[in-house]
This record gives structure tokens, sequence and C-alpha cells, in this order.
């Protein structure tokens, strides 16, 4: 099937099978590899984006699906020298160690504190629970969140 | 300048501008031109005899390209997955290592043990041959229960009562003779729950051949790259090491369970050669349930012998540890040279004997994650010394200072093989009974019981042996490689340096902190210096990163290579400055003569290096690079005290961890905020055992944790806020006086946090992981 | 301590088997007219939740092909039932080997008893099994319930085929 879709602002149409899931686009197709995969049951978060402006996990969208949606990936929030508030707030933090988690830590993040404001330390624990991280211990990834929503 | 960027700054981190904007490369983010795609058929059977494998079907599917089974790889000379630590029987006798091929043969002994590889134009294809393997297998009844598991049918043909090695350690007719004497014993049995590792990135390989040179390339997940490939080279016979470059790009965490070499990279590598086509694997999370090799899995019972007054006069603990079904990469070390070793704790006990039978069973093999043996130990250790305070009627700080080696005593020789070199265990325990507030702890006990609740508190003083190690003493004891460290320190024309290590970084953040160290010691801008880890094909040699042991071996490495670059600088400088080298002092970045004005930079320097035009051709050779192997004298000895607070709400059994303090002692430190993060990490898998994480296969053998759905990982709300702190008594035989901190975390936290649990049920023990339900059957007295 | 068997009970669910199901329904219909339905292919499947064909091979052998959702899984199975311990019309029990190819497999046995009630039958089952690979793997309690109303549907259909006789 032929969708068309607009990601980090440039509108792409492409042909996909149609069992293809969003993220397998992103990837493969558009080869934006900083949207990860780490599970196969929806439960790990790595693969979060936003589309039409609120979080979700790429993994359980099909491409056909995401047809006429916008797009935003880790990506295309910021550069190194223009970073998001929630960007810096993670490297300022050290919020972030090994960095496979950190790119759907962060698109969760900003839309937790997009539609959460004024988040505390229980709300930000509470709203980043589908997203996992093995290395920090969400001690200092808390502390980011808490951190970039003064700034968003 | 080195003041805010050098040792002991928090300077943030170099790798985090690429992580958090989504441009790490990480191994399943690389793709070659007509790559192919590789899926294994694992499989279902905990036990089963291959009668035969069909995979006819499998190759007459479009885009299948190859399906290779056990026997393929055999009959192509690649040899078994080896273990590389041999472990000694009481008699003398050898561990038995059964045989391990990559793909099994004749005999399945896993669920998820892989018998089949199919290699596809797409990964749908690979898939979807996969699927139309087809193959007959005899079941047999699996040896699923570790506790039964010595004695039962017998799994492996070379190996008698499923029993690798029965090992021991320590003097048993002093420690009897202790136990004999003494006024008091306390005994605990003790399980030790298995964990799944879970790196949040997959395995995942990608192998390349290039018939014309007969080079093959892996990318790889691994934790140590160089030995990956002398694995590969030396014992599976995949090619000769200087044409086999591994590279491990980014990677997403390792926690151990990267450390081996597994038969999926090992077939990928392989097929690779045989097709000319590069090929791509990446591991499903289930296959990372079911193949990655776990971790813990111990039955212990643990005695402490002690006299009226508490002191501890003699410690005897028997365990049984889990193997799985085959030996993976360093498994035989974990519960003997890693567990036994360190029994003594922080204390004085004067008599200790330890056995451990490790035996074989139908799950995945078991080896080294986070903290890999010492975690069983401090858990054995620190679960007794609490216990045997509250059978005393002692308070848990005291005893635990009664019994302290102290600093005096040190170098301290245990009566389990190691010698402490430094450390002050009481500053640390003082320091965190301040920060926990435990004078008030009755107050807040009384007003959570006005609350209905139930408080406790629990303490850990856990010690470990980090810095994998000195190659002799490893040697001796059965390792097959040295444990030394190499570095190279490159510095380029106009002055910026590149540092090799044989270390490698999956979130430890050695792209800075070995960058702090060069550019402190060679008074250069921080962002002048780069680290370059991870390829075989840039990096002499090393043997990676696990057992804390980056900073300490590797980054000794790096200080030994930059003195070099420092002592021939200084005869450049003094030839160009007209000086004796005596006379040329170095100091943040520059070369002056002595009680003159007379000055020169480093980078001046190392462009007379290159440009030799006022160059003292005669003696020095031109260039500025200097290589270094480290191999230290010793482990280093990092110890702390955690203190756990936790409040459990009768009703539910939920437990709720509301203060946790972990002070511990790394020696000296180069990046404070670093520390602290590999600390909070670390703090969370100790969590995460006690109250959450459980592999568990059923009777039958079936992996019944296999996904997220079924696996507790630790949420960010099952986590508390960390309180963490440091004390420092710098390690005695290295130059940066460190001694690690990457495993600290999940050594110490799982006792204090058992141990603050049982105070607050006012039970003796209760089974980890302490999940609401455990927690309310054990108040039932269930 | 605990032993292991009690932890993986506890976590497989009630009973330790990671499947035990057992039931009665009273079939208004006599004994010999249940007993050939419950070796009609046919009737068997249109009492199986998901199931494509039936063929009988011969009084001992079905082959069956179900479509099921169990737990997170869909997914397409090959069964193959074996028919043991025949004594018309009183009971037989079925040995059931499912195949589910890359998702894993099961293997079950139903003791089933049909007595004499009046001019009805009392049809009392027991079901045990369990499930590997994938299935085992991957939500294993869900699949365990799932299994249990896929057993007790199955009789339940069966018995209300006769709700409106006699």
């Amino acid at each position: 099937m032929e969708i068309s879709l607009t990601v980090n602002g440039t509108e792409h149409t492409t042909d996909v099978p149609d069992n293809s899931l969003l993220v397998e686009i992103i990837r493969e197709r558009l080869n934006l590899t900083g949207t990860h995969v780490g599970c196969d049951t929806s439960q790990c978060g790595a693969c979060t984006i936003h589309m039409n402006g609120r979080s979700v996990k790429s993994c359980t969208v099909l491409a056909g699906q995401a047809d006429g949606a916008d797009i935003t990936t880790i990506e295309g929030i910021g550069t190194v020298d223009a970073l998001h508030p929630m960007q810096e707030a993670f490297r300022e933090n050290h919020a972030l160690q090994c960095g496979f988690c950190t790119p759907g830590m962060i698109m969760s993040a900003i839309d937790l504190v997009e539609k959460g404001k004024p988040l505390d330390e229980r709300s930000v624990r509470e709203g980043l629970e589908g997203n996992l991280c093995r290395c920090t211990g969400y001690h200092n990834i808390v502390k980011a969140v808490l951190d970039a929503q003064d700034k968003m | 300048m080195t003041s805010e960027t050098g040792i002991g700054a928090s300077v943030k981190r170099k790798e985090d501008a690429r992580f958090i904007t989504g441009a790490g490369h990480y191994t399943d983010d690389i793709n070659q031109p007509g790559q192919l795609y590789a899926v294994f058929v694992r499989s279902m059977y905990p036990r089963a005899e291959i009668r035969s494998i069909d995979v006819s079907s499998a190759l007459a599917m479009e885009g299948v390209m190859a399906a290779y089974t056990g026997a393929d790889l055999a009959a192509d000379g690649i040899g078994d997955l080896p273990c590389g630590w041999m472990v000694k029987s009481k008699d003398g006798s050898d561990m038995i290592q059964p045989p391990h091929p990559p793909v099994a043969v004749s005999v399945v002994n896993y669920v998820g043990e892989p018998y089949a590889m199919v290699v596809a134009e797409t990964l749908q294809a690979a898939r979807d041959g996969a699927e139309a393997v087809t193959a007959d297998f005899n079941e047999i009844p699996a040896v699923v229960d570790l506790a039964s598991a010595h004695g039962a049918d017998q799994i492996h043909e070379a190996v008698p009562g499923n029993q690798c090695y029965d090992w021991e350690l320590g003097d048993r007719e002093a420690t009897d003779a202790a136990f004999a004497s003494a006024d008091h014993v306390t005994s605990l049995d003790i399980v030790n729950n298995r964990l799944i590792p879970n790196a949040m990135e997959p395995r995942a390989a990608v192998g390349m051949y290039e018939a014309a040179t007969g080079n093959y390339t892996l990318y790889t997940t691994s934790q140590n790259p160089h030995l990956a490939r002398l694995v590969l080279a030396a014992f599976v016979n995949v090619a000769a090491e200087s044409k086999l470059r591994v590279i491990a790009p980014d990677v997403g965490g390792g926690f151990g369970s990267k450390i081996f070499v597994y038969a999926e990279e090992t077939a990928v590598i392989w097929a690779a050669g045989k097709l000319a086509r590069a090929i791509k694997w990446r591991a499903d999370r289930s296959e990372s349930f079911l193949a990655d090799a776990h971790g813990r899995d111990h039955r212990t019972r643990a005695e402490l012998a002690l006299n009226a007054d508490g002191t501890f006069v003699g410690l005897r603990v028997k365990t049984v540890a889990n193997m799985g079904a085959y030996l993976s990469l360093f498994a035989s070390s974990v519960p003997t040279y890693l567990y036994g070793t360190l029994l003594a704790g922080q204390y004085r006990t004067p008599a200790i004997y330890v056995e451990v039978q490790s035996v074989f069973t139908n799950t995945a093999p078991v080896d080294a994650y986070r903290g890999a043996g010492r975690p069983e130990a401090t858990y054995v250790v620190e679960r007794l010394v609490e216990t045997a305070a509250r059978e005393l009627g002692k308070d848990p700080a005291d005893i635990r200072r009664l019994n302290f080696i102290q600093p005096e005593d040190f170098p301290y020789e245990t009566p389990v093989a190691l010698t402490y070199d430094t450390g002050d265990y009481d500053a640390s325990l003082k320091k965190a009974i301040e920060l926990i507030g435990y004078d008030d702890f009755a107050e807040r006990k009384a007003s959570s019981e006005a609350n209905g609740k139930k408080r406790g508190i629990g303490f850990s003083c856990y010690i470990e042996a980090c810095g994998l190690a000195p190659s002799q003493v490893a040697i001796s004891l059965g390792a097959g490689v040295g444990l030394f460290e190499s570095a190279e320190v490159r510095v380029d024309v106009t002055g910026s340096v590149s540092v090799m290590t044989g270390c490698h970084s999956h979130g430890q953040g050695h792209e800075t902190t070995f960058a702090q160290i060069v550019s402190d010691k060679l008074g250069i801008p921080f962002e002048n210096v780069d680290v370059v880890h991870g390829d075989t094909g840039r990096s002499d040699y090393g043997l990676g990163t696990y057992g804390s042991r980056s900073l300490v071996v590797g980054g000794s490495a790096i200080v030994k290579a930059t003195d070099k670059v420092i002592a021939k600088s200084r005869k450049i400088a003094a030839h160009m400055l007209e000086s004796t080298e005596e006379n040329v002092d170095f100091e943040e970045g520059t070369f002056s003569v002595t009680d003159s004005n007379q000055s020169i930079t480093f980078p001046e320097v190392a462009f007379s290096a290159y440009v030799p035009g006022n160059y003292p051709l005669d003696e020095l050779e031109p260039g500025l690079s200097e290589k270094a192997f480290y191999d230290p004298e010793n482990f280093t000895y990092p110890a702390g005290a955690h203190i756990c607070e936790v409040e459990v709400d009768p009703e539910t059994g939920k437990v709720e961890i509301v203060n946790f303090v972990a002070v511990d002692d790394f020696g000296e430190i180069i990046n404070p905020m670093i520390v602290a993060g590999q600390v909070h990490g670390g703090l969370a898998q100790g969590i995460g055992q006690a109250l959450l994480e459980h592999g568990i296969y059923d009777e039958s053998g079936q992996l019944v944790t296999g996904s997220y759905m079924d696996y507790t990982m630790p949420r960010a709300d099952d986590m508390p806020n960390f309180v963490v702190d440091t004390t420092v008594t710098p390690c005695t035989h290295n130059p940066l006086g460190a001694k690690g901190c990457g495993e600290a975390g999940a050594i110490g936290s799982t006792a204090a946090v058992m141990n603050a649990l049982t105070d607050a049920l006012g039970v003796v023990d209760v089974p980890m992981p302490a999940t609401p339900e455990t927690v309310w059957r054990a108040m039932e007295g269930e | 301590m605990e032993d292991y068997a009690r932890v993986v009970d506890r976590f497989v669910g009630f009973g330790g088997r990671t499947l035990e199901q057992s039931g009665q329904y009273r079939i208004l219909a006599a004994r010999a007219v249940v007993w050939d339905a419950l070796n009609d292919a046919d009737v068997l499947a249109a009492c199986i939740e998901g199931c494509e064909s039936v063929t009988k091979l011969s009084d001992h052998r079905f082959d069956a092909n179900i479509t099921a959702k169990l737990g997170p899984v869909k997914t397409k199975f090959k069964a193959t039932i074996e028919v043991s311990d025949r004594n018309p019309p009183e009971s037989y029990s079925l040995e059931v080997s499912v195949k589910g190819g890359m998702q894993g497999f099961g293997k079950g046995r139903a003791e089933v008893e049909l007595a004499e009630d009046q001019n009805a039958t009392l049809l009392s089952y027991r079901v045990e099994g369990n499930v590997g690979g994938k299935l085992a793997q991957m939500g294993s309690r869900l699949i365990t319930a799932a299994g249990r109303k896929m057993a007790d549907g199955f009789f339940s259909r069966f018995s209300e085929r006769w709700a409106d006789t006699i």
C-alpha cells in the first residue's frame, strides 16, 4: 500500500507492505535510526515518537495507520547546536548512560511535560512508567524532566 | 582550564551529544549493501534428542539463500563455544566441560537453544523460512530444579550427577573447630534468585566477508571485542585473528550479558564467509530472555559462629550454583573465585570455609551479571550478620563495628585468599547512618505504625574485589586469558590527542572520563582529546569492560602511556629549550626551564616531533605516540555501607522503599557525576532483585517469565530517589588511586532491602523477589 | 525455605500444573447418543472454538486445524487427538497434541466419563496439560486462562446441543 506521511517536517510518499509497522518505516525506509526497538511486546518504550503531537510507541502503529500523519522523531526535535530543552536537561543531569532508551524516553518526557504541567517527582515517575531504562535507576531522568519543565 | 574538566570534575559527557539527538550507531543501525538477514530456529523443548532436521522447504522459499544446521557448522570445522576459566574440584580434578556446539547438533538442552539458522534476502523471508524448518525431536524429561539437579537424570554424557565441579576454599578444620567452641550459631537457608540481565539493546551482529582479501569484519554487541576475536579465532576457528576485525560500536548496556561469545554472532560471521555476503541478525526481546546468559541462581546454607559479645569466630557456607545447560564463557569463575573469596566481607572472621557445587540443568546458561558472585557473597554475609545481631539482641551497626577490619589492619589477608589493600569501613557506615538519620528511626517507625504501616531498616556493608585482575593470579587460578589492559596515546601534529583503549564503554562514559585523565595530565583542552574504543582494528589489544575494571586497569594503562608521552616530550622540550631533562618542568601543558622564563607548550613540542627540524634525531625517533600495557598488582577493594528503610502495607503486602542511602569508597574519583550515575543504576538492579525480578522455569523446563509482561523490570515508579555519597581511601597500588564503581550498587543494595523488609515484618527470611503476594504470605505466617 | 515447586506453582497459577480443569454437565440425551456424538468429527468440529476442520482418521485418531487467540498470540494450530482407554459407551481418554509452529506447542490429556442419569447423561471431564515455547514464554498465565476457557467452552457447547431435546 502507498502511504504519505510527514516526518520531521519532510513529506514522504512510500509503498509499504500492509503488515509493516511504523517503526520499521522510520528505521528502515527513512533511515532515522534514532528510534530504537527494544522489545516485541510494546512494553519498553524505546520506539516512542510523536504522532500528530502525541507520544506513541511506533511499534504498536501499523504504517497504514500513519497515512497522513505528522510524525516527529528524536532527530526532529533539536540539533547538537540547538538542543530541545529536554535534550539539554538530559545531558545536564546525566540522565542517560548507554543511550539506547534515551530517544524514546525524551520523546515520552516531552509529551508528559507538554500535557501534564506542573509535574512533581511522583507524577514524572508515573508518567514515564511505559519507558524502561536499565542503566540510570531513573533517578537522574526524573531530575532532568523536572528541570526541563521549567524551561519548556 | 583543567580545573573544570580535569580529574575530579563532573564534566558533562562527550558521548551524550549523539545519544540525545538519535545519532548513536548501535549494531542494528548499521546496514551494509546487499545485506542478508539471519533468523535462528530455536528449541521449544527443554531437552530433546534431535532425530532429524529438514530444511528443504525453507530452502525452496522465495528469498531464502541458505539454511544451516549445527552439523553444517561442525562439518566446516567450527568448534565448540569454550569456557575460559578452569576450576578444579576439591579432589584436584578438573571441572567437566560438556560439548557446547554453537548450533545444536544431536541434542537440545534448553528452551531457546538454536538448532538451525535461515539466511534470506529480507527479514520477513528469513522469518518465513525459519517457520518452514521442521525437525523431529524425541523429548526427554528435563532437569529443572536446582535443589535436586545433582543426582537427577544425567544431562550430558560426560557429566555424572550433572556436577560440573565441587569446589572448596578456606580451612575446614579450623572453621569446624571455631563452630564447636562458639557461643552462638546463626544459620540461614538462602535462595539467590535467577535474574535475566535485560540490557535495553537486544544483542545483534552484522557479519561481513571480503573474498578477495579473506578479511572478516564483525559488528557485534560486545563488552570486549578483542576477547570475542580471540575466541572466534582460536577456539571456534572462524578465521585467523589477523583476518578478523571485531567492532563493538555503540552498545546499549551490557551488565555482563555481552561479555560472552554466543552462538548467534559465531554463526553469523561464519555464514557471511560461506555466502560472501553481509548478514545481519538482531535478537527479538523474547530471544534475549531465552538465550542471553542469565545471572545468580544459587541455593545456600550459611552459618555464622559468634562469641556471646558478638565477635565473629567462624563462617561456613555451602552453595549449589546453577550453570544452566552449558558452561558460558566465564560461568565457572562466578560462584567460585568471584564469590567464595569475598565471604570475609568487611570483617575479621578468622576461620571461613566454603564449598560450592556447580550443577547443570536444562535451563539457559548462567554467567556473570552485574556484580557476578559478589552480590551473592554479600547477600550471604550481610543477611547472616543482620540475623545474628537480631538473635543476640545487638544493634546491627554495633555488631558490624565490633567486627570490622580496622584501618590499621591493612594490608589485611583474609582466610579466603585475598589481601585487601586499604579501607575505612566505619567511615562509610558512620556517614550512611548520619545521612539516613538512624537515631530518629524509632520515631519514624512509630509514625508509620500510627498510619497502619510496618517500617523496617536494614544495613549492608559490602566489599567487592574489582579491577580484574592480576594476570598471574588469575591464570594460576584457572583463567585462560591475561587480564591486563592496553592503551595508546597518539598525539597528532597539531597537538590534539587520540586515546585508544581496549576497554569498551556501553554506558560507563569512558569517552569522558578517560579524556579527563589525559587532558588533565597533558594540560591540553578536554575537547582536544578523543577516546577510541570497541574496535580491534584501531586499538592494539584489550580485555574489555566488566568487573569494574575499566578505570582501574584501562585507566591505569592510559596513565602509563600518557606518562611515556610526557617523558618523551620532556626530552624534546629540553632539546628545544637548550636545557637538560632534569631542568625542565612540566605543568599545565607547558614545559619550562627551572628558574628561568624560557618555556614551550605541549602542542609546540608535538609539532616539533612530527616536523623535526629542531629535534634530537640522533637520540629520539620522530613522532609522538606511546603505548602501554598495565597489569595490576592486586584486585581493588571498593567497599561501602548501604542502608535501606522500607514501609510495608500490611493490607496488600506492598513494599515501598522510603529511604535509601549508599555511601561508597571507590578510592579517588575522576568524574563524580558519572560515578553517582553508576551507583544509581546498580541500586535499581539490586533493588529489582530484592523486590521485582525473577527468571522462572516451570517444572517442565519452559521459561514462563519470558517477556516484559511476566518478568518485572524496575520501572520509574518502582524506584525511590537515592541518597548517594562517598568516602575515600585511595587504592594503594594503581596510579589513579581508584577502585572501580560499576557494580557496587548492585552488590550492596539487595541485602539492605531484605534486611529492612525482614526487620519490618519481624521474620527471619522472605524469599526474593519480595512481591506483594510473597510479603503478604510471609505476614500470614505461610 | 520455600521449595522451588511452590514458587513456580504460585507464579504459574492455582494448582501447580500449567493447566488443570474439570467439570460436569448434565446432557439431555441418552448415553449412547452422547457417545456417538463424542466420536463424530463434525460434532467435535462444531464444538471447538475457532475450529476450521476435524478429520477422523480412525476410531482412535482425529486431526484438527484450529485458529485460536491465546493471550496475545493469535495463531493457527494443528492438533492431533489420539483416543485411548476406549470403553464405549462409558469413557475414553484423549491425548491431545497441539503444534503452533514457531509459536509453540501444547500437550494435554482429557478423561471423559459418561454416566446414565435417568433419561439424561452425566458427562464428567478432567483435563490437564501444559504449553511450551513462545506460548509458555509470553504471558503463560493468560494462556492458561485461555486454555481453561477453551476446555470448558468445548464441553459446554457440546452439552448445549441437546439443551432443547427430550
